[in-house]
């Protein structure tokens, strides 16, 4: 009786392990900043959907690089391995986006972010070194060869569109086919 | 204490079961081990249950107390931390082509770590020393000795992937999180320089300098970035292995390399870190099939 019981124990894990596992593997994360939702398995094929971060999805099938899935509104498409993971991402809140590039960004925009930027942090990006590193800066004496360094380094601006020209051009992750 | 022990064996082995799992998703998982908790004791009325409890939460706190340290005091300290930086290593290479290159390449692989909704900024200094480092928040510094020592694009993704693990992880603040600062009001937008708070402030950046300039992060933390460096290059579409090609070019050069301040003396062994990632290469099976992007990388290299 004992060990009958002891085998149900160790069925009824088992199956909850295989099953645990087989779920597991079948639902991913949007983990990127952001990712597209493709008609094919291009990334010239029309966009069905910009997916958020952390969105959920379903996986039908994998073929080179791309994951065919679904979202849980019943959206279908496929989505760039690179911006899938198999592990739910932290989404965190009150950190600055980054909208294209720090600085300048506030011209581009990553769209599909549930992080919101606040008034402060948009002003901040705008004058670069922000008061309170000045405030060091004076008490600690550095010098303005050192702020003007942190200054520029602050005030580089990269547009969202320039990333994706430039992962174009060297044929890379999602354009190397 | 004894014999108290064994008339309790019977009570604390059935605890001891009830508790074991939520206590071992706890290590990886609190959120789940709290609901766990609940489930077992719903009113809250088993001591044993909310002392388990109160335990996890103890745990949880320490572990995320470098995660309470809100953006703003985080970005601030790295501001901090770079103006230092800038007097210790270098100040930027004068070459906005080339600072453009090594921004976009950098933001790329943010877009693909674990914290891509956060400003990244990226900035070669001139610099004998091989050497690259992560302020917290995000500003990243590469020497130019390190880029003018690699040979493609994709070693560079990996060294620049390292560092933003290096910010994903918190790291640094995980390295200063018992400083006084934090024992005060910790938040960077209440104090003034001129205030005790603020000489607690320089303080902490000090202590954040020696360990980042000298005695290095731990070496797990370390071992972490090599592991996040080939992971956010690969998802970005870069080959993994330029992690490894960058370490054993490090590994060639050691003898003849300025050790005091460079990587050499704020990381672990290269030869451990080699070994490590060589083993870690197993997850990317189709690694030789990345993108190295070698022309492009050598036309900027040359701008050094």
């Amino acid at each position: 009786m004992k060990i009958q019981i002891q085998r149900i124990i160790f069925l009824a894990v088992f199956f909850w392990a295989v099953v645990a596992i087989a779920v597991a593997q079948e639902t991913l994360w949007v983990t990127s900043a952001e990712a597209d939702l493709k008609a094919g398995r291009s990334v010239s094929s029309d966009t069905v959907a910009e997916l958020q971060r952390g969105t959920q999805l379903s996986v039908e099938a994998y073929e080179s690089r791309w994951y065919r899935v679904s979202t849980e509104d019943g959206k279908t498409g496929w989505v760039y391995r690179g911006r899938v993971s198999e592990t739910r991402p932290e989404i965190s809140e009150g950190e600055k986006k980054d909208e294209g590039g720090g600085i300048g960004g506030l011209l581009g925009g990553l769209g599909g972010s549930s992080v919101e930027t606040d008034a402060a942090d948009s002003a901040r990006s705008i004058r670069g070194l922000s008061p309170e590193a000045k405030a060091y800066a004076e008490k600690t004496g550095t010098p303005k060869q050192s702020r003007d360094a942190l200054d520029q380094v602050l005030s580089l601006s990269i547009s969202e569109n320039a990333i994706e020209s430039f992962l174009e051009k060297g044929h890379v992750g999602k354009y190397a086919e | 204490m004894t014999k108290q022990s064994n008339d309790r064996n019977p009570t604390s082995r059935r605890q001891f079961l009830k508790l074991a799992a939520p206590l071992a998703l706890s290590l990886a998982t609190p959120v789940y081990a709290m609901d766990l908790f609940k489930a077992l004791d719903p009113k809250g009325k088993n001591e044993d249950v909310q002392k388990a409890k109160q335990a996890v939460e103890g745990l949880g706190s320490i572990v995320q107390s470098a995660k309470g340290i809100d953006y703003e005091t985080e970005f601030t300290i790295g501001e901090s931390l770079a103006l230092e930086g800038f007097q210790r290593y270098g100040l930027p290479v004068e070459d906005k082509k080339l600072q453009d290159y090594v921004n976009t390449l950098g933001k790329a692989v943010a877009k693909n770590s674990l914290r891509p909704d956060i400003a990244y900024y990226f900035v070669v200094v001139q610099s004998p020393l091989y050497n690259a480092f992560a302020c917290p928040g995000g500003i990243v510094f590469v020497s130019s000795q390190l880029v003018r020592s690699m040979d493609d694009e994709a070693e560079l993704a990996c060294v620049l992937a390292h560092e933003v693990g290096h910010v994903s992880h918190k790291h640094a603040l995980h390295a200063i999180r018992r400083a006084k600062f934090f024992e005060g009001v910790g938040k960077i937008g209440t104090i003034s320089m001129d205030s005790e708070e603020g000489r607690k402030y320089r303080s902490m950046i000090g202590d954040l300098q020696s360990v980042l300039f000298d005695k290095g992060l731990d070496k797990n933390m370390e071992f972490e970035a090599d592991k996040a460096g080939m992971e956010f290059a690969y998802r970005t579409g870069y080959d993994p292995r330029g992690m490894i090609r960058v370490l054993e070019m490090l590994e060639a050069n050691k003898d003849s390399a300025t050790i005091k301040g460079s990587w050499f003396s704020t990381h672990p062994p290269v030869d451990a870190r080699l070994e490590r990632c060589r083993q870690h290469l197993a997850l990317y099976r189709d690694a030789s099939a990345m993108a190295t992007v070698k022309d492009r990388f050598l036309d900027y290299r040359k701008r050094l």
